[in-house]
């Protein structure tokens, strides 16, 4: 009887909770795209701001910086949150799954909050000029992504706290916070270009 | 504890229980609902294949319609509006619907087989994406049917396509079909990488990999970087401009209408290489079996694909040199215009060597990859010449244009994809395709082409501007495009003669074994067509051809579960095992989803509140699609 040459790999696991998972890196290039839908609109804003003189128009107002910076300190702060959820995933704690993620969704619906109560001070909106389409095109895709986490987020929690999940959904957990810290870093130089940019760039136009 | 080769006894009756349980594991389900809820990559790559297939024949058909009006003189066959829509349909459906899902379909269908695994890595979001590019073409030519037609070309320029010139809601479709496709071809670019990157039989390292995979890798990358900005381009601007008001392309508000053109070409030239690239791997595919040999300089090749990925995002601005941009800038468009002539000439020169030091056997699929190389070498040439500003400003949305991206597109990725059916035929179905008929469609489609496109290089120089329905006598273009519409009839000549083959060869064709053209690499390893789960023992590989060197002793993997859909997840660079990973079986939810996403992305062409129902749908469409299912701890 001839043989063939086997590689066995029973011994293998049959799934990874880490950045070794298949998922991880799915998740990493779709935040690529993400990535690449926001860096083309930062490219818009200077585009748009660079063709005219003067920026925004008369009477209308640059957003005021000061609430954002402040968002920022919740918005910093859920990334703990979402650390703690993904390496508890790893380890299959759940009550830590659970604390994590709540924390993560608490400070980031903070930051949504304070976002939403600052744009009562604008005074233009998405059809009132060029400025007011970019401005509120980043700020509108930003935030839909971010609700969109948030309610997957929410979604797990719910899933974790029924007790009715396995090594998948942990897997989901860790991938989540991936997402989170791409949309948190994301906003970094997005809120740089809305509220502090327009006193940097051109203004000597 | 890595695992090590061992020798084994071979025992052929453990083979066939495997083959049995793994038969249990990998069927779908019958019926209606089955058939909507197929998640495995030989389904799914198949309706893209087909599904693309019926729109290049309307695509086609709305080209021949455009002859037939530019035939004569003073034609009053269509008519100035019915000529702007069919030409905005034709390029629409070719661009979007025919020729990157046809390759997005090619790809999902052969990597998985020809990289040694089961399924790509995210089978439901495989599915997912097909129904959106369904949804796509189905939203398009479901306006169409109701008489909502785009008209403004398939690169919609504003201010045309604006709010102030382009009334109806045509042009809205347009922008929102763009949507449904990209959605589709991101969604399938993400599940290609990370199954070429995670999930490669052990040894296939990445110097190992079949250049096809490597140019479906590349492109995956691409459409990652390069439909965002045109889902920008026409949903952000034109769509919202359009619909609610917003100021991106209209100059009186701060607007730039250039801006649309900046960011639409920032995709618009990738996505030529992203319909082209995956056809040179087709190429290499075909030249190598085909010749017996490996392709003759494979790093160059891999080099030369990952350089016309690169420069591919720097030639935008030759599409706008008539725009009156900075000189300095255009320059550097030209230089880089120029420059990809050398990755692609490379590539061109490594298949002669290939064909030159091989033994070369004159198949139908390799009468298709001469013609691409004859037609793509003239479509380059005419290319190089558009880089230079001058004479693109003296032909700029001329015919010459026309034929040039028709020799580009055709020859550069038509000819290859219908070499590459006919390579991959047998594979497909079982049986080998009739080679006579196939040379025969090959000679009527390569000379119809040339009888068609080669004359508009001349109504071009003579001044003809593309997108005019008709012209008068004394402009004396009358014969070219007599010509060029006579040719147009024997390419749809040519592609009868093709389809007639293709289905009485795959009712009457010879019957075929695994490896019927005695290729070299991993999907001539199983038996045509594939099972279900591609191969019953996963293959360990130690060389580019496995199938020419180790066709006495195959290696194989043991000790994968075959009561569960499971895949081999490896190393990225060395494919060394890493671990299992259980995938999906069936599912409805992808559908259920994309119907979801697709009802709420049709209403936003009438108003924004939609998206928030695409929005509702979606997310209650994902959910379900990720709720827990038995059995939620997965064994070892």
């Amino acid at each position: 009887m001839s043989t063939r040459r086997a590689l066995d790999v029973s011994g293998l696991p049959p799934y990874y909770i880490s950045n070794q998972s298949p998922l991880f890196l799915g998740q990493v290039l779709l935040c690529l795209i993400e990535g690449s839908v926001l860096s083309i609109l930062i490219a818009t804003y200077f585009y748009l701001r660079l063709g005219v003189d003067a920026w925004p128009p008369p009477g209308v107002r640059l957003p005021e910086p000061a609430l954002p910076t402040i968002a920022l300190i919740p918005l910093l702060a859920s990334c703990i949150g979402s650390y703690m959820a993904s390496e508890a995933a790893k380890r299959g704690d759940r009550r830590k799954m659970l604390l994590g993620m709540s924390l993560n969704l608490l400070l980031a619906l903070v930051f949504l909050g304070i976002r939403a109560y600052d744009w009562g001070s604008f005074t233009f909106r998405w059809d009132s000029d060029a400025h007011g389409s970019i401005v509120w095109a980043m700020l509108f895709l930003h935030s839909y992504d971010v609700v969109a986490d948030l309610m997957m987020t929410a979604v797990l929690i719910v899933i974790v706290a029924s007790g009715r999940y396995g090594e998948k959904q942990r897997i989901g957990v860790h991938v989540d916070s991936v997402i989170w810290y791409f949309l948190v870093g994301i906003w970094l130089p997005l809120y740089a270009v809305i509220y502090w940019g327009p006193h940097f760039v051109g203004v000597s136009r | 504890m890595n695992p090590v080769l061992t020798e084994r006894p071979i025992d052929h009756s453990q083979d066939l229980a495997q083959e049995e349980e793994l038969a249990k594991t990998w069927h779908n389900l019958r019926g209606l609902s089955g058939w909507l809820s197929v998640t495995t990559h030989q389904q799914i790559g198949m309706r893209y294949i087909v599904t693309a297939f019926v729109f290049l024949l309307l695509g086609g058909f709305e080209a021949l319609l455009m002859r037939l009006q530019l035939a004569t003189p003073n034609n009053t066959l269509l008519g100035p509006g019915g000529y702007n829509r069919t030409f905005t349909m034709h390029g629409t459906t070719m661009m979007f619907l025919f020729a990157v899902p046809m390759m997005e379909g090619m790809g999902i269908y052969m990597v998985p087989l020809m990289i040694g695994t089961r399924n790509v890595a995210f089978p439901r979001l495989n599915a997912f994406g097909y129904w959106m590019f369904l949804g796509g073409g189905l939203l398009l030519y479901g306006g169409a049917l109701t008489n909502t037609i785009p008209d403004a070309g398939w690169f919609a320029y504003p201010p045309l396509s604006g709010p102030q010139f382009s009334s109806g809601k045509g042009v809205d479709v347009w922008a929102q079909m763009i949507t449904f496709t990209e959605i589709s071809a991101m969604c399938v670019a993400v599940e290609l990488i990370v199954t070429i990157l995670r999930m490669r039989a052990p040894g296939m390292s990445l110097n190992r990999m079949p250049l096809f995979c490597w140019s479906m890798l590349v492109q995956s990358f691409m459409v990652i970087f390069a439909m965002p900005a045109v889902m920008i381009a026409s949903t952000v601007f034109l769509l919202n401009d359009r619909t609610i008001g917003t100021h991106f392309v209209n100059p009186a508000e701060g607007g730039d209408p250039i801006l649309y053109q900046h960011v639409f070409w920032f995709f618009g030239h990738p996505e030529v290489y992203i319909i082209f690239l995956p056809a040179l791997g087709m190429v290499s595919s075909i030249v190598e079996t085909h010749c017996r040999r490996g392709v003759f300089g494979y790093p160059a090749m891999v080099l030369s694909l990952v350089g016309n990925a690169f420069i591919a995002f720097g030639l935008w601005v030759h599409h706008m040199f008539a725009t009156g941009l900075p000189q300095i800038g255009e320059a550097y468009f030209t230089a880089a215009s120029m420059m990809i002539a050398i990755t692609s000439g490379i590539q061109i020169f490594c298949w002669l060597a290939t064909m030159w030091s091989g033994r070369i056997h004159l198949t139908a699929a390799m009468h298709f990859v001469l013609g691409f190389i004859f037609i793509f070498v003239l479509g380059g040439m005419t290319g190089v010449m558009l880089a230079s500003i001058p004479l693109d400003l003296q032909v700029h949305d001329t015919f010459f244009v026309v034929a040039h991206f028709h020799y580009v597109l055709i020859g550069g990725a038509l000819f290859p994809l219908f070499g590459g059916f006919h390579h991959w035929f047998p594979k497909f179905t079982g049986r080998k395709i009739n080679e006579k008929p196939g040379k025969i469609s090959f000679w009527i489609l390569f000379a119809g082409f040339n009888l068609t496109f080669f004359p508009m290089h001349l109504a071009g120089l003579n001044g003809m501007p593309r997108r005019v329905y008709t012209y008068s006598p004394e402009m004396g273009w009358g014969l070219t495009n007599l010509l060029a519409t006579a040719g147009a009839v024997l390419i749809a000549t040519g592609g009868v003669v093709f389809i007639a083959n293709a289905i009485q060869s795959r009712k009457f064709g010879a019957v075929a074994d695994s490896n019927p053209w005695e290729g070299g690499t991993l999907e001539w390893a199983t038996s045509s067509p594939p099972a279900q789960w591609n191969f019953t023992n996963l293959p360990v590989i130690k060389d580019r051809y496995p199938l020419w060197t180790e066709r006495e002793n195959p290696g194989i993997v043991t000790g994968m579960r075959n009561d569960r859909r499971e895949v081999l997840v490896t190393s990225t660079l060395d494919a060394y095992p890493h671990h299992r990973l259980v995938l999906p079986g069936s599912s409805i939810w992808p559908l259920i989803t994309a119907v979801g996403v697709s009802i709420g992305l049709a209403g936003s062409v009438a108003a924004f509140s939609w998206y928030y129902v695409a929005t509702v749908l979606g997310a209650i469409g994902l959910i379900g699609w990720f709720w827990p299912r038995e059995p939620l701890e997965i064994e070892p």
